[in-house]
């Protein structure tokens, strides 16, 4: 029976290991006013070289710490240097997208490298537990607290008394003044990245030494606890980051102390979107109004689409539409299958990210809201197949809408915060809301696509009935974005405050967009869940988001057609090219990153 | 040396500047003196402050030469630039509202790696602005605005400039503190630091002015000494040729 004392100490390790994390992540929005998802991915690398060193080297304890500084600091470097610099120029989202391609990428190479297995990292400390008060504390309690408390220290002798850290600091409040008194920003953007991969990586090795557990599954929890703890402190902000880590750790554990393991993160992410809904400054700003960010500017410009002509596209849809009455493996139509699937996914995002400009990350959550009703409408209340799915679809529509309400106020960066945020507590509210979604058991035997009574089981079938559904909700698209409608969407995302200036309701206006691709979105998802026959939690998750946005991309952002090319290209290339499974998500990571840097407009281009 | 035109410290000639379509400048040409204090005025949307960020490096002519010295400054990063020997004060003062009024300062200095004389020429910079001395330890952006623009100038100086470049340092000043910002202009020029500066407030700059141009939507109309620029009747119908467009 542990003591409040003991969830208590905790809440404060673990807010000292995730203050390690948001500290670097503040760095670096504070210099670069970009939130670096690939953290937690330097994070893992740092678990990892920890691992190496111990495990295969056998180095000393102080010895292993410097090794992983190091090594992490010249990652940090490289993204910097190779990943990043080259954007400079670019439009804000880019560096944005691009931090989530690097992550992509470092996680997959991590993941081949080591396999996916879970690794044990012996801390080489001593097993004892002294007594404090009511609880107990152990070396490693103590190692994390002093590696927190020294980096905190060093940090602030840096940024107080060094000629670098007054660099920083006068880069962070006022970039082009700091070039105009001789400050190279690009050196500081380098020390700003090699301290917080530094930071990043020994976070991630004690916390692996913690748990004495590492696997690659750390990143993305990393990135999104850093993220969270750095936004509650106000983004930017170092001694901010440090107390809202602080601050995190010690919901979590209590939380967990009194609900239970599998509420650790919900907790840690509804923090996130009170802190985002009430405070996007975070709880020690003085103003309560969103950070400044530009009002134009921040998204991928509009190119010149590539014209496709009528007949053209009606050539194309025959085509697909009269494939399957040929000889064609199963294999092809399941693989085309899929790519209709996420090709609605991709409708959904690219009206919502690209039409409108809220770049989402937590899209795969619209998915697992239509297909958790779809299955749960069909297999407990018996409604047939097909309606279920549009059940899904409706309540993907109204709930999703509903959970990103709250953050229409928000722009550019923290839009993709929130959503990301409310991906995850999606995910975990189906994880422990068992009376109804079952729970991490999942949900089985849910019964096969069916339509007007008649089950759609062979093949053919399948890929026809997804196929005329994706082309409705294209057409249905395409109809939306020359009306009206769609222009007003277009204006809110170019510029929002001259958007209202002329009248328009922006949360109106947001709430039609999320309605419309919740409803596609959710749609895709059920007709998933029937066609899986079981789910869970986890069928859904924020690769899953990525990918979809990876795929609107490719297309070019707001294109209805791009957006289905995208789907076909990235699901059906790698089936062509016979690329094993554990590949593909690294060349999904790599075609983020080309596109983002040598044609972020996409293959047919922003609409 | 007794030639009839000598070479000038800062040089633009036949600068073309653009925004995406849109043409900034169209062939501008200014000179500035060693020594001299040289304004460049115009009406909102002129192409003054590009002018500024053109010769700071943040903004790249499509064509045209910037010199300073002889050597060109086209290719030159700011803080390349800044180490040649040119100092700023942004528009609305730009200090880094965070820091303390001495970091602020000492900011100016951190091109310089002589760290004794850096602290000389702080308490020299506070004997030129007394005013700065109670509040070295507050934070900059806690200063009213005159006070801001004493410290914008003073880390200006503090990289000990040949030129310093200035946009519309009287801006949003009250009277008062006008006279003394201009005052001060004079005293630096005569310290040795050449001054260009931009201005909407025409009279005054011409006060302390010893040359002037006039842009108007982004060519020049008008230039010659600041004594019979004053006295020309053209300088107003410029100025409200170039309201107008704004």
């Amino acid at each position: 029976m542990s003591s409040w004392l003991d969830y208590t100490i905790n809440g404060l390790i673990v807010g000292n290991v995730y203050a390690l994390v948001a500290v670097g992540l503040a760095l670096i929005f504070g210099v670069s006013r970009l939130i670096n998802f690939a953290q937690g991915s330097i994070y893992l690398v740092g678990a990892y070289i920890g691992w190496v060193a111990v495990v295969q080297l056998h180095t000393p304890l102080p010895l292993t710490i410097i090794v992983v500084a190091v090594a992490a600091a010249l990652v940090g470097l490289i993204i910097e240097r190779f990943g990043l610099r080259p954007l400079q120029n670019s439009v804000r989202i880019a560096p944005l997208l691009a931090t989530i391609g690097i992550s992509f990428v470092l996680d997959q190479l991590v993941m081949l490298t080591f396999s996916p297995n879970p690794r044990a990292l012996p801390s080489q400390l001593p097993d004892v537990r002294f007594q404090v008060g009511g609880g107990t504390i152990g070396p490693l309690d103590l190692l994390i607290a002093g590696v927190g408390l020294t980096s905190a220290l060093l940090l602030f002798v840096f940024l107080r008394y060094s000629k670098l850290g007054w660099a920083v600091r006068a880069t962070a409040q006022d970039r082009d003044a700091a070039m105009q008194m001789g400050v190279d920003v690009n050196r500081v953007n380098q020390a700003v990245f090699g301290i917080a991969a530094a930071l990043g990586g020994v976070s991630g090795m004690l916390v692996g030494m913690y748990y004495n557990q590492i696997d690659t599954a750390m990143s993305l929890q990393a990135t999104l606890k850093g993220v969270v703890a750095e936004v509650v402190g106000g983004a930017g902000n170092v001694p901010g980051a440090i107390i809202g880590s602080l601050l995190l750790g010690l919901v979590e554990s209590y939380g967990v102390a009194v609900f239970g393991t599998s509420y650790r993160n919900l907790f840690a992410f509804l923090l996130l979107v009170v802190v985002l809904v009430l405070r996007p400054n975070g709880l020690f700003a003085s103003a309560r109004q969103a950070p400044p960010e530009p009002l134009t500017g921040t998204f991928i410009a509009p190119s010149r689409p590539v014209r496709i002509p009528r007949w053209a596209l009606l050539v194309a849809t025959g085509i697909f539409a009269v494939l399957p009455l040929f000889p064609v493996s199963f294999y092809v139509l399941q693989t085309l299958i899929n790519a209709w699937l996420l090709g609605m996914l991709a409708l959904s995002l690219t009206l919502v990210a690209g039409t409108i400009g809220q770049v989402s990350l937590g899209h795969a959550a619209l998915l697992a809201i239509g297909a958790y009703t779809s299955a749960l409408l069909s297999l407990n209340l018996s409604v047939p197949v097909g309606l279920a799915i549009i059940g899904g679809g409706l309540m993907s529509a109204a709930l999703g809408t509903a959970l990103i309400s709250p953050s229409f106020r928000l722009r550019g960066h923290y839009v993709s915060i929130a959503t990301l945020a409310i991906g995850e507590i999606v995910s975990l509210v189906i994880l422990n809301w068992e009376s109804v979604t079952r729970g991490p058991i999942g949900i089985s035997g849910i019964p096969p696509l069916a339509l007007f009574g008649y089950e759609l089981v062979s093949p053919i079938s399948i890929y026809w009935f997804s196929f005329i559904v994706m082309v409705v909700l294209a057409l249905l698209q395409g109809r939306l974005l020359g009306s009206h409608l769609g222009r007003s969407f277009r204006a809110i995302r170019d510029d929002d405050v001259a958007a209202r200036a002329y009248g328009l309701s922006l949360n109106r206006y947001k709430s039609l967009a999320f309605i419309f691709g919740g409803f596609a979105a959710g749609v895709s998802g059920g007709i998933a869940a029937h066609l899986y026959s079981y789910i869970n939690h986890e069928t859904f998750n924020t690769q899953q988001s990525i990918l979809a946005l990876t795929v609107v991309i490719l297309g070019g952002l707001g294109n209805v057609v791009g957006a289905i090319l995208g789907a076909v290209a990235l699901v059906g290339l790698p089936e062509v090219f016979r690329v094993a499974a554990e590949y593909r998500i690294l060349i999904y990571g790599i075609v983020l990153l080309l596109l983002v840097r040598f044609r972020p407009q996409g293959l047919l281009g922003t609409m | 040396m007794t030639t009839s035109a000598p070479e000038p410290l800062l040089a633009l000639s036949d600068v073309n500047t653009f925004y995406g379509q849109a043409q900034v400048h169209f062939d501008l040409s200014i000179n500035v003196g060693r020594g001299h204090i040289v304004c460049l005025l115009g009406g909102n949307a002129s192409g003054k402050s590009t002018t500024m960020k053109i010769i700071l490096g943040l903004v790249k002519p499509r064509s045209g030469e910037v010199t300073f010295d002889g050597t060109s400054l086209l290719g030159l990063s700011t803080p390349q630039i800044v180490r040649r020997g040119i100092a700023s004060v942004p528009e609305a003062r730009r200090l880094f509202a965070d820091m303390s009024v001495r970091e602020n300062i000492l900011m100016g200095a951190f091109v310089r790696n002589d760290r004794t004389e850096v602290a000389q020429d702080l308490d020299k910079m506070l004997a030129l602005f007394p005013k700065l001395g109670q509040r070295l330890s507050q934070r900059a952006g806690s200063l009213s605005g005159g006070e801001q623009q004493m410290v914008a100038m003073a880390r200006a100086l503090m990289s000990r400039p040949r030129m310093i470049v200035m946009d519309e340092p009287t801006m949003g000043l009250s009277p008062l503190y006008v006279d003394r910002v201009l005052e001060l202009i004079r005293t630096i020029n005569q310290e040795g630091v050449s001054v260009f500066m931009v201005e909407q407030n025409a009279s005054l700059a011409l006060e302390i002015a010893h040359e002037a141009y006039v842009l108007q939507t982004g060519k020049i109309v008008l230039s010659g000494s600041a004594r019979a620029l004053k006295d020309d009747p053209r300088i107003r119908d410029a100025y409200l040729g170039g309201s107008e467009a704004a």
